[in-house]
């Protein structure tokens, strides 16, 4: 927002608070305290106890690498691995570009556009947890799921939905899709209320349709967002671990068992912590590649604008 | 058609829409726009119906619509899903448990926010970069040393001394693990950023320590930030699940969410009664929403996302 403000009046900054450090740092305390408690010094201590024999969750000695190595040679590392990456795939084939072009055509719209926007909010606003089960009563096999019985009225017979091996992670993804494209959608949305109308205007003088507005004007405009959005997707879904517990409990034979979900079976059913702690640290390391990928993607793009 | 008079310029223009061809456009992206409402809207309408639905009836009619539908009938399975899924309790345990949650965050976030907007003592800079870092660190990382932090909180791990408190089947955890968001701190900073130095230096020459700055100039500036972020933090405490399905084990003091899972364990509700279950669960959230709509309809704005 107004960041500039402050920046040109630098040299005054802080010059009223001037003999109150440790009163200043007093209003920061909390958070910073439950910061350290509840994200810097948990992350820390994963990584360090992610080499530690523990049992229960007590940890007892150093020994290495060697719940990595446990982790990785599991026989279902690969599987999970591939899951996890079927659900970033499927999330950004059909999770990505719906809520751009939704936003890009309620931004066009001057009838009803009050009212669509409300409809198009409702997924959003039902907690996730009741989104998944009332996706998994949609997804029945038998007759008295909501698809199933749009299929039998349509003639065809009934599918199996999630207890399609080769599908149930597009199903899942199509129903956490519908959960969070309005609140994508909304983001994108008040992007385009700041491209300016000037630049529209100006390209339509110089004779560019209406494909090529998209394409020149929009499009450049939006790309923070759009990238950032991206990258945050990709985080949120490599993470995924509520809606295979709440839809399928990681099945049918571990088809939509994610990474996210094989970390609280170690932590918390299976009892084997140091394992969760290690495959916590192979998430983090991923993730933060992405991270990196990022910054340096935005920082190309703010180069070239 | 006088409406598109108004249209302000964007990839259609007012020309465009004079033409046929743009009026076809204009009208395919309406029609994309009403199915993608059956999409959202459908789900919705057919978890009413069938929650209002017999068990049998579920099973051998392939209706859409409720075959016996009055008011009485309507009356008759709100209670008995009520009585049958017993949610009074985790209702009133969510409420407790949002409203402090409420009180924490805020407070917690928004005297961060303080500090790092207007105070700025020595370092805070840095430490501030630091806490936005945070917002890129995957949270799965620390759901397991977390959990075993609050075995003996404030302490690691258990230690040889048996001292740290147990907080687990306590709210302390979320409630506290809830409390600092490094996004709400950026939003609070940005929000006080834009209120002008002059008037802060007006009340310190009248003589106005640092809290009463805080709470008569910049509260009181604030008030749309602080609505947006107070929805953001009920409706998101509305609809924490797994963090309360770890931590709380007592069924006495179990949350809504978590509820509404184990509900769909119970091989004992049928269909009916798990969707009206579903529709209860989602009631105070489309409360929030209908309340305050045009501040999270537009609250993005107000956040200002970087892009």
């Amino acid at each position: 927002m107004s960041n500039t403000e402050g920046k040109t009046k630098k040299p005054k900054r802080g010059s009223y608070f001037k003999k109150s450090f440790f009163s200043s740092w007093l209003f920061a305390l909390p958070a910073l305290i439950l910061m350290y408690l509840f994200i810097w010094r948990p992350t820390v201590m994963g990584f360090v106890w992610s080499m530690f024999k523990m049992k229960g969750y007590k940890p007892q000695y150093f020994i290495g690498m060697q719940n990595y190595i446990e982790v990785v040679k599991d026989t279902q590392f690969i599987p999970l691995f591939r899951n996890t990456l079927k659900y970033v795939l499927w999330s950004i084939v059909i999770g990505f570009l719906p809520p751009v072009l939704l936003a890009v055509i309620v931004n066009e719209m001057v009838h009803f556009k009050q009212k669509i926007m409300t409809f198009l909010y409702l997924p959003a606003i039902i907690p996730a947890i009741a989104v998944s089960l009332l996706w998994k009563q949609m997804y029945d096999p038998t007759s008295s799921g909501l698809l199933n019985s749009l299929l039998i009225k349509m003639g065809f017979s009934p599918y199996q939905w999630l207890n399609d091996k080769n599908f149930t992670i597009l199903w899942i993804i199509v129903s956490m899709t519908w959960k969070s494209f309005p609140g994508a959608m909304l983001l994108y949305y008040s992007a385009l209320q700041n491209v300016s109308q000037d630049l529209y205007e100006a390209a339509t003088i110089d004779g560019a349709g209406m494909i090529r507005r998209a394409w020149y004007v929009t499009r450049p405009q939006i790309m923070g967002v759009l990238i950032l959005n991206f990258v945050r997707q990709i985080i949120g879904v490599f993470q995924v671990m509520e809606q295979p517990l709440a839809m399928t409990g990681g099945g049918p034979d571990g088809a939509s068992a994610s990474l996210g979900y094989q970390l609280y079976r170690y932590g918390f059913v299976t009892q084997r912590v140091g394992h969760a702690m290690a495959l916590g640290t192979i998430i983090f390391v991923f993730l933060i590649i992405i991270t990196i990928f990022y910054f340096r993607l935005n920082k190309k793009l703010e180069e070239s604008l | 058609m006088s409406k598109f008079e108004n249209k302000t310029t964007g990839l259609l223009t007012n020309v465009d829409l004079k033409g046929t061809k743009g009026k076809i456009i204009y009208w395919f992206f309406f029609a994309v726009l009403i199915v993608c409402c059956i999409i959202t809207l459908f789900p919705a309408v057919w978890t009413v119906f069938t929650s209002l639905k017999d068990p049998k009836e579920i099973y051998t009619s392939t209706k859409f619509f409720p075959e016996h539908l009055s008011w009485n009938i309507f009356v008759t399975r709100v209670c008995d899903s009520w009585n049958q899924l017993k949610f009074g309790r985790s209702i009133l345990n969510t409420f407790y448990y949002s409203i402090v949650q409420w009180v924490i965050k805020l407070t917690v976030c928004m005297f961060a926010g303080y500090t790092f907007s207007k105070l700025k003592p020595k370092g805070s800079t840095m430490v501030f970069a630091l806490i936005l870092w945070t917002m890129m660190m995957p949270g799965q990382m620390r759901m397991v040393p977390n959990y075993i932090s609050y075995m003996s909180f404030p302490f690691a791990s258990k230690t040889e001394f048996g001292i740290g408190i147990n907080l687990l089947d306590t709210y302390w955890p979320l409630w506290l693990g809830g409390a600092v968001d490094a996004f709400a701190i950026m939003l609070f900073k940005n929000a006080f950023d834009g209120i002008s130095n002059s008037i802060i230096e007006a009340a310190t020459i009248d003589g106005a320590g640092k809290l009463r700055i805080f709470f008569i100039i910049m509260v009181p500036l604030c008030v749309p930030i602080i609505i947006y972020e107070s929805i953001m933090t009920l409706s998101g405490a509305w609809s924490n699940f797994f963090g309360p399905y770890l931590i709380i084990q007592t069924t006495t003091k179990q949350l809504l969410p978590a509820k509404i899972f184990l509900m769909g364990n119970d091989g004992t509700v049928k269909q009916n009664t798990y969707l009206m279950g579903l529709i209860i669960g989602s009631i105070p959230q489309l409360l929030i929403f209908a309340f305050f709509k045009k501040y999270i309809m537009g609250g993005i704005n107000v956040g200002g996302v970087k892009g």
